[in-house]
């Protein structure tokens, strides 16, 4: 049978070069006409704990799901061998290397306690040898198809044919997995060198070497298992960007003008200001377009401050965080708040409480995004699903911040921040930059808080050093001095809040706070409503399909704004769909399933299903499919997902 | 324009023309400091050094946190932003570096600079950033009743405290230098005339500068007194052989040496002035300058970044500046090895 779409994983021990091998692969299947999105699985941990890449490849379209049993498997170590051997079925292609084969479990040190019981277990259960050898012979057993490389044998003729010192052969196990897959799928030589000429940019003579690596590989899986067949990628898009999530906000925020972003390192957002500084001189090749200063602060409290301060210059500015960070940039939030200050927190989230799982993903900071700082205060909150999405936004917060003068919080979280995908380069001839409402020439008698402006509630701004203002996170007088006063608390209280009933008015609710796929459905046709927000995007998108293809009305309701909430079309959608019969469930990756409650507590009406995950690990197509599938049924109300290692 | 009224909370009747005299950097407010408290002092130096480097109040910002000393940019006609506790080093150091051509002082407490706000007044030193931060430093915390603050001494026991201070004071001026700030100096609130020339200096000098500027608090400290005061301060400068400047980097250790070694002397006498200044040292405008050419003339707050309600970057510009993430995409191209 010839496949459109391919479901990959490749995994190794952190620091082993797996990366490398993602990136080459990403960018070979792009170069050759497939949709390509890949999401790396690591420790929080620098080398020697497990990782591993799960790609899906697409002939005809750009994807962003993924989805299991894996078609291609190629591992570079034991411990990847022991953790993923259950996630490949009958006619998959198995690489692992042969040289480890004797390894018992109990030598895989590596493994965490409890996933090596769980493991131990599992082969006691299969009756299979606890060895690679032992795995291996079990996969032989059940139609998979098995490649066993020798490493060593490869990078010996590596070491021969080049040779590259002994100490850094190792470096060339990336290719070594590289090519494996790119024989289990056919992929050519030329491709995998777009691919390492891409990731050695400035270091070319690595890449013939590590084509050739590949290719020994390559050819050797191709002896051993043959391969599978992939149609030929198809996709006409002339050039494409291939980034991650957090690429592709820096690049929507040198889009959007911002021009001071100010952080501290934490994961997974820390990436994203790497980027930007990265590029800092944008320099587009000779012409300057200015330059964007990025600084790195003692702690988030002073990464929010500092943004706060640019952005009362006039300047575009921002942050980004992720949630114990988000914690402490609170104060800050609060004093932007009675400031009126635009300024924008990128906040990726990732599995909490506390340092919880700082390098797997979660939705789990919504209510906090929402609901963190002390007073009332207008923000907006708004998330994106996808790359497309993220880029468009990072342009869309700042515009948002400096028409409403307000702090605003673009939500994403890991598995978009750290995954790879083939998007169309944007064109921001399509974009808009709004600055918002300025004071033409404030005079000596600037009221920067002023109450009676044609633009109510919105004061006109000036910059620090285009007028003499002040600013307290005092409650304040129009000039911004303290005051007590309760009628002008009133007064400045009701003007603050009511710019959020503003934005209310003025951004569409329907396609633009909140989308629905497919777009002309009707409530009373659908029989099952999603929601869901974020990066269930894709994965949501794709299961609606299937779904479909297989009778069941199913729609995808995709959150995009928290505040101010889309609550009269969402109302009405759910309210319409439930008076038909239909179901509303909610997917999302917390407990609680958060984004149900803001629904539920902006519209009155229940969310009653409820599929949510929370080991930190994506939601797959397979595992969300079939949990759709036992609500529509109406077997269950709640299923909580957990597949991915 | 002098006719308008002023209204309570409202902005002051606007500067003159020609020379800029103090009052023009005052506002109408009515100041709610005790009576007698040292606070004044510092406003009536900060105003009278603004007046004679003929300051702009457009372009001079006044960042404070928060206590008494956080109302001080409401009483000065300048530019003020009154923040959040221990955090106006942080929200002065973006004004400065969005916009450098601006003159940014920060003004704080001595339990916001160095309690709460401690690792900013650190990071400061580090980056050598054109700010001038003037310290409060009265040992307590007034608008809470007058708890011991990090400057108070171990053992002393002020009239609010219930029991002696249980903890060490940390020495601002050994701090300040270790940290890396290239003007360091200590004034007195009640030589109102000495402490407005170390302003000055410290607004003309191009660097991170800090003033510890002891302060009596007339209300809750009862031991460091104006009496104190008068009889344990004695100027650097009355030394001739006192010579904080550092002319070449290579005296700076020496320099600094000496200066924490003064700094040391803390109780029956207390020394002020000039303890250090290293004009040699590169301030953090001049290291940005350096990677991003041109970041002088058009720092973040002058870029623009739209066009008639487009962004300025075109897609040409995104393929230049991004080129190393874009895939050329050809299908048609297989099997060629």
């Amino acid at each position: 049978m010839v496949l459109s779409e391919a479901y990959l994983v490749i995994g190794g021990p952190q620091g082993s070069g797996l990366e490398t091998s993602a990136q080459v692969l990403t960018v070979a299947f792009a170069s050759r006409g497939y949709g390509v999105v890949a999401n790396r699985e690591y420790h929080s941990n620098i080398m020697g704990r497990h990782s591993y890449v799960v790609f899906t490849v697409n002939s005809r379209r750009l994807v962003g799901h993924l989805s299991a049993p894996f078609h291609v498997a190629a591992f570079m170590d034991a411990e990847s061998v022991f953790t993923h051997f259950e996630e490949v079925s009958k006619g998959s292609i198995f690489v692992y290397d042969r040289d480890v084969e004797a390894t018992p479990l109990e030598k895989v040190v590596s493994m965490e306690p409890a996933r090596r019981a769980r493991v131990e277990r599992r082969l006691r259960e299969l009756g299979v040898e606890p060895t690679v050898g032992g795995v291996v012979e079990h996969l032989r057993s059940r139609g998979v198809r098995v490649a066993g490389l020798s490493f060593r044998g490869i990078l010996e003729r590596l070491q021969s044919r080049y040779q590259v010192p002994r100490g850094r052969l190792r470096r060339f196990t990336s290719a070594i997995v590289a090519g494996a897959v790119a024989g289990a799928l056919g992929l050519d030589a030329a491709a995998l060198e777009e691919g390492f000429r891409y990731r050695f940019r400035r270091r070319e003579h690595l890449v013939e070497p590590n084509v050739y690596t590949a290719m020994l590989a390559a050819e050797e899986v191709r002896g051993q298992a043959g391969s599978i067949d992939l149609e030929p990628g198809s996709l006409e898009l002339g050039e494409a960007l291939v980034v991650t999530g957090n690429e592709a906000v820096a690049i929507g925020k040198v889009i959007a003008g911002v021009r001071f972003q100010s952080y501290y390192p934490i994961t997974p957002a820390q990436d994203e200001s790497f980027y930007l500084e990265e590029h800092e001189l944008l320099d587009a090749g000779g012409e300057r377009l200015g330059s964007v200063v990025v600084l790195q602060t003692e702690d988030e409290l002073a990464a929010i401050a500092a943004a706060i301060g640019a952005a009362l210059t006039g300047a575009r500015a921002a942050t980004a965080t992720s949630g114990p960070g988000y914690d402490l940039m609170v104060e800050g939030l609060s004093w932007a708040g009675i400031s009126e200050v635009p300024v924008v927190v990128t906040l990726y989230q990732r599995g909490g409480p506390s340092t919880g799982m700082p390098t797997r993903g979660s939705q789990e900071d919504l209510l906090a995004s929402l609901f963190a700082g002390h007073g009332e205060f207008p923000r907006i909150v708004l998330s994106s699903g996808d790359h497309e999405e993220a880029l468009r936004d990072a342009v869309t917060a700042a515009n948002l911040a400096e028409k409403y003068q307000l702090p605003v919080i673009h939500l994403l979280d890991k598995f978009l921040a750290n995954t790879v995908k083939m998007i169309e380069l944007p064109d921001p001839a399509g974009m808009r930059v709004e600055r918002g409402v300025w004071e033409e020439e404030p005079g000596p008698d600037y009221r920067r808080f002023r109450l009676d402006a044609p633009t109510h509630p919105i004061s006109p701004r000036a910059p620090l050093g285009g007028a003499v203002m002040w600013y307290t996170g005092v409650e304040h007088d129009e000039y911004g001095h303290v005051s007590e006063d309760p009628e002008m608390r009133m007064k400045m209280m009701e003007k603050r809040m009511e710019k959020l009933s503003l934005a209310d008015r003025e951004i569409p609710e329907r396609g633009e706070r909140a989308v629905l796929y497919p777009g002309g459905e009707k409530p009373s046709s659908i029989e099952m409503l999603i929601l869901g927000w974020g990066s269930v995007k894709p994965v949501v998108l794709e299961a609606v399909e299937r779904l479909r293809r297989e009778g069941v009305a199913a729609a995808y309701l995709h959150l995009r704004y928290f505040q101010p909430f889309p609550a009269r079309y969402v109302y009405a959608l759910v309210k319409g769909v439930k008076e038909h019969g239909g179901k509303v469930v909610a997917v999302e990756h917390s407990y609680r399933a958060q984004a149900s409650m803001v629904v539920e507590m902006n519209t009155g009406l229940i969310v009653p299903y409820k599929v949510v995950k929370y080991t930190g690990r994506p939601i797959y197509l397979h595992e969300l499919l079939e949990a759709l599938r036992e609500i529509h049924a109406g077997k269950t109300g709640r299923v909580v997902l957990r597949f991915g290692e | 324009m002098e006719s308008r009224a002023v209204e309570q909370g409202g902005a002051p009747p606007p500067a003159g023309r020609g020379a800029r005299r103090p009052e023009d950097y005052r506002t109408p407010l009515w100041v709610d400091w005790c009576p007698g408290c040292g606070n004044f002092g510092i406003l009536t130096a900060l105003t009278q050094a603004f007046a004679e480097l003929g300051l702009e109040p457009r372009r001079t910002v006044v960042v404070s946190g928060i206590g008494c000393s956080g109302k001080t940019p409401h009483y000065i006609y300048a530019n003020g932003v009154h923040t959040l506790h221990g955090r106006a080093i942080p929200f002065a150091t973006g004004i400065k570096l969005a916009n450098p051509g601006l003159t940014v002082l920060v003004v704080g407490g001595d339990g916001d600079l160095l309690g709460i706000g401690a690792g900013h007044f650190v990071a400061l030193g580090r980056r050598n950033l054109d700010i001038t931060v003037i310290m409060h430093n009265n040992q307590v915390y007034g608008l809470t009743k007058g708890q011991a603050s990090p400057t108070l001494p171990y053992g002393v026991k002020t009239k609010a405290l219930p029991k002696p201070n249980i903890q060490d004071m940390v020495n601002p001026i050994a701090l300040a230098l270790a940290s890396g700030y290239t003007f360091v100096a200590r004034g007195y609130a009640l030589d109102v005339k000495g402490l407005k020339e170390l302003i000055k200096q410290a607004i003309r000098h191009r660097g991170a500068a800090f003033i510890d500027v002891l302060q009596p608090c007339v209300t809750y400290n009862d031991v460091y007194t104006v009496q104190f005061y008068r009889r344990a301060l004695y100027r650097l400068e009355d030394d001739p052989d006192w010579d904080p400047l550092v002319r070449s980097p290579e005296e700076a250790p020496e320099k600094m040496a000496r200066a924490v070694a003064k700094s040391m002397e803390w109780g029956e006498r207390i020394p002020y002035g000039v303890f250090y200044v290293d004009p040699t040292k590169p301030s953090f405008e001049e290291r940005l300058e350096k990677r991003l050419p041109g970041y002088l003339d058009q720092p973040p707050a002058l870029q623009r970044v739209e066009q008639a309600g487009k962004p300025t970057v075109t897609r040409e510009h995104l393929r230049r500046i991004f080129g190393e993430k874009i895939v050329q995409v050809n299908p048609a191209r297989r099997g060629r090895r």
